[in-house]
């Protein structure tokens, strides 16, 4: 690394401040393209947010012909993962990009497979639900 | 319900009906204003990083958009949970 750099590098760290710090604080840039990347896997989890929430709202508000326990456990449940994956697009990004910086192992999907897992059980509830009535 | 008289001559209840028909208009008007800004304030992201990339192959961008687009989600996510539980224990 050329004098102009490590000048270029301190100036910067001096005159700007980059949300969050526990990210920006540490490391050297990454690859722009990666860290596009890691902000469309972000958006992607944000969707994945909206869409829970609209399936568990949806299966309340349209009083589905199913028996209503069922209904009950899985629009609650479609909610919860709906946070959780909003959750994780924040604390994944975060992860994601820490690592990046710091040139260490991407995280592996932690809440990733909660919510995967969520999402299956919640099929299969809403499945039951609909046989048992 | 046609040729009914109404509960109340003050009408009162027809005016509240109206109230929380303006109210679900004002809550659609801000959603497409929400909808509106999120377009434009991604095309101003979209020109800001690209003039910064040809510019220095840098990114300009932190965390701060992404914080309150992941913030929103939950605060939806927190209201759909009210709806849908006192949906659940009327």
């Amino acid at each position: 690394m050329g004098r102009s750099d490590l000048q270029g590098d301190s100036r910067r760290s001096r005159t700007t401040h980059r949300f969050p710090r526990s990210v920006y604080g540490d490391g050297a840039e990454p690859d722009p393209r990666f860290s596009l990347a890691n902000e469309r896997t972000f958006l992607a989890w944000i969707r994945t947010s909206l869409a829970l929430l609209a399936a568990g709202v949806a299966l309340e508000a349209l009083e589905l012909p199913m028996e209503s326990a069922a209904r009950a456990v899985a629009s609650v449940l479609f909610v919860l993962l709906s946070l959780l994956a909003a959750v994780q697009a924040w604390v994944g990004w975060m992860r994601t990009e820490r690592s990046m910086r710091l040139g260490r192992a991407l995280p592996g999907p932690t809440l990733g497979i909660v919510v995967t897992a969520g999402v299956c059980l919640g099929i299969i509830v809403v499945a039951a639900g609909f046989l048992l009535r | 319900m046609s040729g009914d008289a109404p509960f109340d001559p003050g009408l009162q209840p027809e005016r509240t009906l109206l109230a929380w028909r303006r109210t679900a208009l004002a809550l659609g008007v801000a959603a497409v204003a929400a909808a509106a800004f999120a377009y434009l304030a991604a095309a101003l992201r979209y020109r800001r990083t690209h003039a910064a990339l040809t510019a220095a192959a840098r990114l300009p961008g932190d965390g701060a958009a992404l914080a309150a687009v992941a913030a929103t989600a939950a605060m939806f996510a927190l209201g759909g949970l009210c709806y849908v539980g006192a949906h659940v224990l009327r």
